[in-house]
């Protein structure tokens, strides 16, 4: 088997496995970030932070064997959008906040019926990709993108955590490398585990272990397994990523590129890809779900406040989610299974932009 | 069930629902019942951690089909 078909093949495996279990379990940022604000309920925000532990230990014990090397991925890059991230976070945490859940429950309710989600995908499509190459990419790369902060210009070649930690402190990468998954993953899993009531809950937190577990087998697929010689060229290459270079779990550009392909089909420059795949797994996985428990049920739009929401919410979520490099799932999982800071700045955009918009719909 | 005041938070999603259901409790006095009909589904988890965290017992819960009804008294 290929590289690329193992990565397509897996990648559509582990998505519908994802797809799955996320509909099933109460897994959900917006819900985590919701229950604290509104009930003081800090339970979904435990799943959260133990499916992030999960993949920390998971991504960076494999960078330390050597399988894949992280400090490739788009998250890791020396030169830090700290304006993009943020602001981009921002208008994210704001767009899921109205279109009822990011791009990952939105197609989780696509797989269950949704219309009204199948309205907000391909708007969200439509954004992200203008975001990615069109009119909104001007805007980016013109107002936002140009505001960095160069750790290259202090001698760093990537921005993780264990790079920092190896310059302030003279150990070399790997011995930094221990370290800092160490320290992370154990402080994130006492965080998590010594409240006595999610611990009395194994369900839930067996499957933020499991969502843990899917964003480090990205890595593994489209960093080792999808890395080799490209037959034609005799290049090294990550196979089948739009990136072109290692990704996990990721659904913003995703679904701005999945519509790409299904518009420009015959254009032979364009593959299905990891990101690609990943879109549809997740979509039929909560199917999947969805005919098993005859829960499927087709569903629109529920006045005409709402289809405004859901709009404006589609919109910002493309645009946010591509210019922050990553969404709840982007940037809140798999940007920060990296350690790289950056997601921080993404991850604190989106939390303060759904509780913003949480107080203005308390208000409205 | 007899009940004081509907909150129909119907076609609406998490997190409205609960927003809505914070702010008619709020209203409400102590002992009155508040009946929330929601089509999400996620709501029914929603409303049972409503209930356990700000101690407005969830007194029913009726499931039927896509329609959830929660009866929950202010404490």
């Amino acid at each position: 088997m290929s590289p690329a078909s193992a990565v397509l093949g897996g990648g559509l495996v582990l998505a519908i496995v994802f797809g799955a279990v996320a509909s099933r379990s109460s897994f959900c940022i917006m819900g985590a970030i919701s229950d604290a604000r509104n009930m003081g309920d800090w339970d979904r925000m435990r799943m959260w932070l133990l499916a992030v532990a999960v993949a920390v230990i998971g991504a960076n014990l494999m960078y330390y064997a050597g399988w894949i090397d992280l400090s490739r991925s788009v998250y890791q890059r020396p030169v830090v959008p700290w304006l993009s991230l943020l602001l981009g976070g921002t208008l994210f945490g704001v767009g899921m906040t109205l279109a009822g859940g990011c791009p990952n429950k939105n197609l989780i309710r696509l797989g269950g019926g949704s219309l009204r989600s199948l309205v907000v995908l391909v708007f969200l499509a439509i954004s992200a990709y203008m975001t990615l190459k069109g009119l909104f990419a001007q805007w980016r790369t013109r107002f936002l993108d140009p505001f960095t902060i160069d750790l290259s210009a202090m001698g760093l070649d990537n921005q993780g955590l264990a790079s920092i930690v190896a310059k302030a402190t003279g150990l070399p990468h790997a011995q930094a490398l221990l370290a800092s998954l160490s320290i992370v993953g154990a402080g994130l899993l006492l965080a998590v585990f010594r409240d006595r009531q999610f611990r009395s809950q194994p369900g839930i937190a067996a499957s933020a272990a499991v969502l843990g577990l899917l964003i480090a087998g990205g890595w593994y697929l489209t960093g080792h397994i999808g890395h080799g010689e490209n037959p034609d060229t005799l290049e090294i290459v990550y196979f089948a990523t739009n990136t072109r270079t290692l990704e996990s779990f990721s659904f913003v550009a995703p679904t701005g590129y999945s519509l790409e392909l299904l518009m420009l089909w015959s254009d032979r420059s364009l593959h299905a890809t990891f990101g690609i795949v990943s879109v549809l797994g997740v979509m039929l996985g909560s199917l999947l779900v969805a005919l098993a428990t005859r829960s499927f049920r087709l569903e629109g739009f529920a006045s005409m406040q709402d289809l405004r929401s859901h709009l404006a919410g589609a919109v910002l979520m493309g645009f946010g989610g591509v210019t922050a490099i990553g969404c709840t799932v982007g940037q809140g999982l798999s940007g920060l299974s990296t350690l790289a800071p950056g997601s921080l700045i993404a991850v604190a955009g989106i939390v303060c932009g759904s509780v913003a918009t949480m107080r203005w719909l308390e208000r409205g | 069930m007899q009940f004081t005041k509907e909150l129909d938070a119907s076609g609406l999603l998490c997190p409205i629902p609960i927003i809505k259901a914070k702010q008619a409790l709020a209203a409400l006095t102590a002992g009155q019942v508040l009946r929330v009909v929601s089509t999400d589904p996620g709501s029914v988890r929603d409303m049972k951690a409503l209930a356990a965290k700000t101690g407005n017992a969830l007194l029913e819960q009726v499931s039927e089909n896509n329609k959830y009804v929660f009866y929950l008294r202010k404490a």
